[in-house]
């Protein structure tokens, strides 16, 4: 089975273009990847940054929880 | 809003919990056995079930897959039940999910001592087996999905990316890894070949690395760190960008594992810089790490939990800047082969895998046992000690790797080799016996966890329901103004399934393009034959014993090299090897030219060197293979594996496969003769006639070209 494709990738002409493609598609997904990152709204990061320490009350509940029930308590 | 009312379930979590420490201590305990065999090689290698080169695959297949794999799942189903507020999809695909892990681990530690094994590294477990992990991966995966799917949190955590990454990469990886073709019910060969084996099998295993040992545990550490440490993770846009960038640029990496090697130079350089560049994400995610304690340092000094975690991502952080380093031809002309990545990996295995890990456990088993951990103290001797056993176990490592290499590379002022194989041996003992050292200590503190844990669940009781409330998810998304793609694909699990898969598959496809075109970069060589019918039974048994987990066959290059082993390996010497024996690791010497040139032994010496290798080579550490004189040769598998050969395109004559044991014979006869000449009796139908024709043939082929060629030591 392999052999069929093997064949097929080696007679494709020019295809030492395709990593140059690649490396171009993710240039330029990164770069995209920054500028919006940079953009994002800060009171939404903070939201989903405490997604993990707000399980217990609701999504947007922007006051997580303290040390209450999220640490244990030192011996 | 109406708040909906249902239970996540923590008895899945204590069974992955449970599993995670019950294998966790075999897997030390194997790999403590391992490292003794090297100190004590005449006592521990008991054969043939436990000599070493059929151990070290259980230590490594037990410590990732058993130990790290349950550990994985642990964190998975405690951590997404409560990120996605919902319980998981199905109870029975749990279930199913979880004996079935157990199973395969109770499988690969049956079949490997039994010399059941591909001899592809952490893919050793046979095609039956690689089918069972096929179905149940999925069946995790569906669960996964399923439960992502019913979910009362719109948007996808970070950790829950690297998991469906994970997910999606692994499955991708063993597929393509695992293409094999059954000879027998527990034995295939591989569909690759040589030097297009050795590209898949290093993609895979380095990728392994990447997705098994790293992304997981990079989920579980943007959970379990803040939960521990209460407060967020330091930066969510940092985390974006390093998720993106480490699956991205992780999958090609792989080459760096066969730099001076006989793969072409091009793709060597193509994983080289991939490698290097890798050190940006990794220490993203270090950063990201650490700094979420930013302020809370005094809570570290308090907190048992908090410490594990610290260690484990400070030592992350270490990993990942010596592997981008080790990738550097320059330093992995020194380090590879050597017990430098033995400790490079044990740092990563130790320190980061195994630190997390039970950080999480202390922090978790409480939790689902409502009551607190049964002693600090206790816990906090576990750290230390397992710290220490850290030290001790890779400074002596790295110490070895860099005597190691200096040793083989230094020569006299005449220009000859100043140091005979042996010698760099027998110089590395004390530093095998310090890191034995290190490991028990390591051990010591694990079982201390498991008394420490036990008395913890004695003393409370399992919620293995526990109640959650939480508001449906509305069925509308109302959409805030200036929202970019990314919260849309955290919101859609499939299309960021899609995205990741198309992300690896990117740097896969690149990477397996060399391995397609790899046949029009190996210079065929006429002189390469396949092997005879005895041979190809040899290296069978080569290959079961596990030879390569100790012995290379790989001559690199090198002034140092080609001295020792001959002329250097060349990618057409390999066209029909399936699977490639080059190895990782030269705890004895390379074997690619064992039957050429001045590096040729007697039958006789293979013999006695087999039968007992101390009596020949004073102060070796290999094991007695005693009972290859004993065994007889299984001939009536010679039909199929030449059959199978054919399919694979190893051009044997047309019907060779009803000649083949006619031949065998006939050349074991022969071989028994020349043995019968120094008075050794042996039958010609025992399997140590069939390895003996093998360890002859190595390195053979192109001499046949050659006048001289070859300068041995």
């Amino acid at each position: 089975m392999l052999k069929f494709i093997k064949q097929h990738a080696e007679s494709i002409s020019g295809i030492g273009i395709y990593p140059v493609i690649s490396l171009l598609i993710f240039f330029f997904f990164f770069v995209g990847l920054l500028f919006y990152v940079k953009k994002m709204d800060k009171k939404k990061v903070k939201e989903l940054k405490n997604l993990p320490l707000d399980e217990d009350a609701g999504a947007d509940d922007d006051n997580h929880k303290t040390d209450k029930d999220n640490h244990l308590k030192h011996a | 809003m109406q708040l909906e009312k249902f239970q996540y379930d923590n008895r899945i979590v204590r069974n992955f919990a449970y599993a995670t420490i019950l294998w966790g201590v075999v897997g030390m305990l194997v790999g403590l056995w391992a490292a003794l065999e090297l100190v004590f090689p005449k006592v521990l290698n008991v054969q043939p079930w436990f000599n070493f080169g059929r151990i070290r695959p259980l230590h490594t297949n037990a410590v990732i897959f058993a130990f790290v794999g349950n550990g994985i799942f642990m964190g998975y189903y405690y951590s997404l039940q409560r990120l996605l507020k919902t319980r998981m999809a199905s109870d029975i695909l749990s279930r199913i999910h979880f004996w079935g892990w157990q199973l395969i681990i109770v499988a690969a530690a049956i079949t490997l001592p039994l010399g059941i094994t591909t001899s592809k590294e952490y893919a050793e477990l046979e095609w039956p087996i690689d089918i069972a992990i096929a179905v149940i991966w999925v069946i995790f995966g569906w669960n996964m999905f399923a439960t992502i799917l019913k979910r009362r949190e719109r948007h996808l955590y970070v950790a829950i990316w690297f998991y469906i990454a994970t997910f999606v990469t692994v499955a991708v990886l063993h597929i393509v890894n695992s293409f094999e073709l059954p000879v027998t019910f527990l034995k295939s060969y591989s569909w690759y070949a040589g030097v297009q084996d050795a590209l898949v099998q290093w993609w895979y295993g380095h990728n392994a690395v990447a997705f098994f040992l790293t992304t997981p545990y990079l989920g579980l550490m943007y959970y379990f760190l803040p939960k521990a440490a209460n407060r967020p993770v330091f930066s969510y846009k940092l985390s974006i960008i390093h998720f993106w960038a480490l699956i991205f640029i992780y999958i090609w990496a792989g080459p760096h594992h066969l730099l001076y090697s006989a793969l072409p130079n091009w793709a060597q350089s193509l994983g080289i810089v991939f490698s290097f560049t890798l050190i940006f994400p990794s220490w993203g995610g270090m950063i990201n790490g650490l700094l979420t304690l930013r302020g809370a340092w005094d809570k570290v000094r308090e907190d048992v939990i908090l410490k594990f975690m610290v260690v484990a991502v400070t030592a992350y952080g270490m990993a990942t800047f010596e592997g981008p380093m080790l990738s550097l031809k320059t330093i992995n002309a020194i380090s590879h082969f050597t017990d430098w990545t033995i400790a490079h990996v044990h740092v990563g295995g130790l320190g980061w895998n195994g630190m997390l890990t039970f950080g999480i456990l202390y922090w978790l088993i409480p939790k689902i046992f409502k009551t607190e951990l049964y002693s600090r103290k206790l816990a906090n001797a576990h750290f230390w000690i397992a710290t220490l056993g850290i030290l001790f176990y890779a400074i002596p490592m790295y110490w070895a790797g860099f005597t190691q290499a200096s040793m083989w590379k230094q020569f006299t002022e005449s220009g000859q080799l100043k140091y005979p194989f042996l010698e760099t041996v027998t110089y590395l003992k004390p530093f095998y016996a310090t890191r034995s050292f290190g490991g028990a200590l390591y051990l010591v503190g694990a079982l201390l966890m498991v008394y420490n844990i036990y008395k913890t669940v004695r003393q409370g009781k399992l919620v293995a329901n526990e109640d959650a409330e939480a508001p449906a998810l509305e069925k509308t998304y109302q959409q805030h103004n200036g929202e970019h793609w990314h919260r849309w694909l955290e919101r859609k699990p499939v299309p960021f399934l899609v995205a990741t898969l198309i992300v690896i598959l990117i740097g896969g496809v690149i990477e397996m393009v060399p391995t397609f075109l790899v046949k029009s970069n190996v210079p065929t060589i006429a002189s390469v034959k396949p092997y005879t019918p005895l041979e190809l039974q040899g290296r069978d048994i080569y290959v079961r014993e596990g030879c390569y987990t100790c012995h290379s066959q790989m001559i690199r290059p090198f002034r140092s090299e080609t001295e020792r082993y001959g002329e250097y390996s060349k990618a057409g010497e390999f066209v029909y090897d399936h699977p490639f024996q080059w190895g990782s690791k030269r705890t004895g010497p390379d074997l690619a030219r064992e039957g050429a040139g001045n590096n040729r032994k007697t039958n006789t010496w293979h013999f006695n060197h087999l039968d007992d290798p101390q009596a020949i080579s004073t102060g070796s550490i290999m094991p007695s293979y005693s009972f290859l004189i004993d065994n007889v040769l299984d001939t009536s598998t010679t039909r199929a594996k030449i059959r199978a050969m054919q399919t694979l395109g190893v051009p044997y004559e047309k019907g060779y496969e009803d000649k083949a044991n006619r031949d065998l014979a006939i050349q074991a006869s022969q071989i028994a003769a020349t043995l019968h000449n120094d008075s050794i009796m042996v039958p010609s139908n025992r399997e140590i006639i069939a390895v003996i024709a093998y360890l002859q043939r190595l390195g053979t082929d192109i001499g046949k070209n050659k006048i001289a060629g070859t300068s041995n030591k």
